[in-house]
C-alpha cells in the first residue's frame, strides 16, 4: 500500500471516529441510566464521604473530581454498545471500512468529553462554594484529560462483552470501579493505607488521576507528576489494545 | 477480476462446521443469489466477505483485495444492507445518512448531494427531519438500503432486501435493484424469497448444511430437475374432496392445496390429465381450469436441501 493510501485511510479512520463520538453524544449524552451513573451517581458518593468526615470539605474536591471523571467516562460506552448490539447498529459500524482501533477511540471519545463536561461542575464547586485555590491549572488539566481518557477506554473495554443487556456490562464493571475508589488514594489517602493497601493502589489508574489532580491543588502528592501521566499513558495503551483484541475475538 | 472469489472458504466454531470448503466466484455487474435454509452458513459467508469474521480456512477476496489482509481496501468498495433495518432510531433521517457517509469517508459536500438523491430516490426526502424512531418497517428499510448506497458502492451486499415490505417499499427496491445492475454493480443477494431470486439473480447458489449445493442460473437450475412437473386444476364444486381422491392417483408424487387450486406433482402430466378429466366426468365435477407447470426455482431449492414440503392431503413428501 502506498503512502498516499495510507494517508487518506489514516484520515478516513479520524472522520469515523469523530463521526461515531458524535452520533453517541447526540443518542446517549441525555439518556436517565447515563445521568444517574455518570453524575448523581458520584456526588452522592462525595456526599456519603463528606457526612463522615471531620474536615474542611473543599479538601474532597480533588477526589470529588477523580471519582466524578471515573463514574462519568466509563459509562456511555457499557450503555450505548450493548443496546447498538441489540439494534444491530453496532454491525453497522464493526463491517465499516476502518480499523477496530477507529471504532474503539470513537466509542471512547464521546465518554472522554462527557466526563470533562461533568468534571466541571466539582471545578466550579469548590471555586465558588469552597473557595479552593488551584495552584497547578495545567497540571489539573493533564489529569483529568488523562484520568478520562484512561477510564473511557476502559468503559469500552468492558462493554466488548458480548451482551444485549448494559445491566450486565455495567455490573461487572463496577466490580472493578467501586474498589477503585478506595485503593486509589480519592477519600482515604494513600499514606494512611496499610502496605497492601498501598500496593493494590500501584495497579490503579485511578491512583495515578487523582495524585495529579490532587498536586494540581496544591496537597501532597503521592508520586512525581511525571510518573503520574506515564502511568495514566501507559494504562491508556494497555486498555487500548486489550479492548481491540476482545472486540476483534467476540465478533469472530 | 472477479467481483468476489472465494476458495475453499471453511469456517468452524469450535465443534462447529458452518461453513465446508465453500467456493464460487461472483463476476463483475452481476446479480448473484444466495439461497439456503436457515443455519445453512449464509450469514457466516456474508460476515466473512465484509470482513467481521476471519475464515477458519480458504480465502475470499473482494476486487482482488484480500478481505483478512486488505480488509478496509475490500470494504471500501462495498455497500452492505442487512436483514435487520439497522438504523438509529433517535437519529433523523438526514443524520443516519450523513452519520453512514461519514464511516465510509464521503467529503461533506459529497455526501450531502449524494444523501439528498438518496432520500429522494427512496421517497424519504420529505421526512428527512423526523426522527427515525416513528418510521415504518418499509421506511426504515429503505433507509438502511440508502446508507447502504452512499458510497457509491460496487458491490453491494443485500440480505433479505425485501422480506415482509409494504408493496410500495418492495416496489421502490426492486426498481432501485435494476438500476443498480444497469449500472454495472455488482449486488450479492441473500432471500428466502425464491421467486425474488429467481426474477432478479443472473446466478444462484444454493447452499445447505454449509456446502455449496448448486451454482448456476435459475434457468438452468430447473432443468436439471425437469421430472418435477405439476398440474394445476380448479374444480367448479371446489377442490377439497378432488385433492383427497386425485393424490392416490399412481402418476401423482405429491398432492397440495393452493387457494382454490388443487396442485398435483408427478412425472407424466399427459396421463395426470387423462385421469383428472375423468375424474370430472364420473364426479360431475366440472373442470374450471388445468395447466401444466414446470419445475420452480423452490422445487430446485427443495430437491437440493433436502427440505420437506408439507402437504394439504396430509403426507410429506422430500
Amino acid at each position: 500500500m502506498n503512502e498516499e493510501w495510507r494517508k487518506d485511510q489514516l484520515s478516513a479512520e479520524a472522520v469515523a471516529a469523530w463521526a461515531i463520538a458524535k452520533k453517541d453524544i447526540t443518542i446517549y449524552y441525555l439518556k436517565p441510566n447515563i445521568i444517574v451513573a455518570g453524575l448523581l451517581f458520584p456526588l452522592f458518593m462525595f456526599l456519603a464521604f463528606a457526612a463522615g468526615k471531620n474536615v474542611a470539605l473543599g479538601i474532597l474536591i480533588p477526589g470529588l473530581i477523580s471519582v466524578t471523571i471515573l463514574f462519568s467516562s466509563s459509562t456511555i460506552e457499557p450503555v450505548s454498545i450493548p443496546i447498538e448490539r441489540r439494534t444491530k447498529t453496532f454491525e453497522r459500524l464493526l463491517s465499516a471500512p476502518v480499523s477496530l482501533h477507529a471504532i474503539v477511540i470513537g466509542e471512547s471519545l464521546s465518554g472522554f468529553m462527557y466526563s470533562i463536561g461533568i468534571a466541571l461542575f466539582p471545578i466550579i464547586l469548590g471555586l465558588i462554594v469552597f473557595n479552593t485555590a488551584i495552584p497547578s491549572p495545567l497540571q489539573l488539566i493533564a489529569g483529568i484529560l488523562l484520568t478520562a481518557l484512561c477510564f473511557s477506554t476502559m468503559g469500552t473495554l468492558f462493554a466488548a462483552y458480548p451482551t444485549e443487556s448494559p445491566g450486565d456490562i455495567m455490573s461487572m464493571l463496577n466490580l472493578v470501579r467501586l474498589p477503585l475508589i478506595f485503593v486509589s488514594g480519592t477519600f482515604i489517602p494513600l499514606n494512611v493505607m496499610p502496605p497492601i493497601g498501598k500496593v493494590i493502589s500501584l495497579l490503579s489508574p485511578l491512583t495515578y488521576g487523582n495524585d495529579l489532580i490532587q498536586g494540581a491543588y496544591g496537597q501532597p502528592s503521592f508520586f512525581h507528576p511525571f510518573l503520574d501521566v506515564s502511568m495514566l499513558v501507559l494504562f491508556f495503551i494497555i486498555f487500548q489494545f486489550i479492548a481491540h483484541w476482545l472486540y476483534k475475538r467476540f465478533n469472530d | 477480476m472477479h467481483a468476489i472469489e472465494v476458495k475453499n472458504l471453511t469456517k468452524r466454531f469450535g465443534d462447529i462446521l458452518a461453513l465446508d470448503k465453500v467456493s464460487f466466484t461472483v463476476e463483475v455487474g452481476e446479480v448473484f443469489g444466495y439461497l439456503g435454509p436457515n443455519g445453512a452458513g449464509k450469514t457466516t459467508t456474508i460476515r466473512i466477505l465484509t470482513g467481521i469474521t476471519t475464515p477458519t480456512e480458504g480465502s475470499a477476496t473482494v476486487f482482488g483485495s484480500d478481505i483478512v489482509r486488505e480488509t478496509i481496501k475490500a470494504r471500501r468498495q462495498m455497500g452492505i444492507v442487512y436483514e435487520t433495518s439497522n438504523v438509529y432510531d433517535d437519529l433523523s433521517a438526514w443524520q443516519n445518512i450523513m452519520f453512514a457517509g461519514e464511516l465510509y469517508n464521503v467529503g461533506k459536500r459529497d455526501r450531502e448531494i449524494r444523501g439528498k438523491e438518496l432520500l429522494e430516490l427512496f421517497g424519504l426526502w420529505e421526512r428527512r427531519a423526523t426522527r427515525v424512531h416513528g418510521f415504518s418497517k418499509g421506511m426504515k428499510r429503505r433507509l438502511t438500503l440508502a446508507m447502504g448506497l452512499i458510497n457509491n458502492p460496487q458491490l453491494l451486499f443485500l440480505d433479505e432486501p425485501t422480506s415482509g415490505l409494504d408493496v410500495q417499499s418492495n416496489l421502490i427496491i426492486r426498481d432501485v435493484l435494476h438500476d443498480l445492475t444497469d449500472r454495472k454493480v455488482t449486488v450479492f443477494l441473500t432471500t428466502h424469497n425464491i421467486e425474488e431470486a429467481n426474477i432478479t439473480c443472473d446466478r444462484v447458489a444454493i447452499i445447505n448444511r454449509g456446502r455449496i449445493a448448486a451454482i448456476d442460473s435459475p434457468e438452468r437450475l430447473k432443468k436439471t430437475i425437469q421430472s418435477v412437473q405439476s398440474v394445476e386444476v380448479a374444480f367448479e364444486n371446489g377442490s377439497t374432496e378432488a385433492l383427497a381422491d386425485l393424490e392416490r392417483l399412481p402418476m401423482v408424487s405429491e398432492a397440495k392445496k393452493e387457494g382454490d387450486k388443487v396442485r398435483l406433482y408427478t412425472e407424466d402430466p399427459g396421463s395426470l390429465l387423462k385421469e383428472i378429466m375423468a375424474y370430472a366426468d364420473t364426479h360431475h365435477n366440472r373442470l374450471v381450469s388445468a395447466t401444466t407447470l414446470g419445475p420452480t426455482l423452490e422445487d430446485v431449492f427443495i430437491r437440493l436441501t433436502g427440505l420437506e414440503r408439507r402437504m394439504k392431503g396430509g403426507g410429506r413428501s422430500e
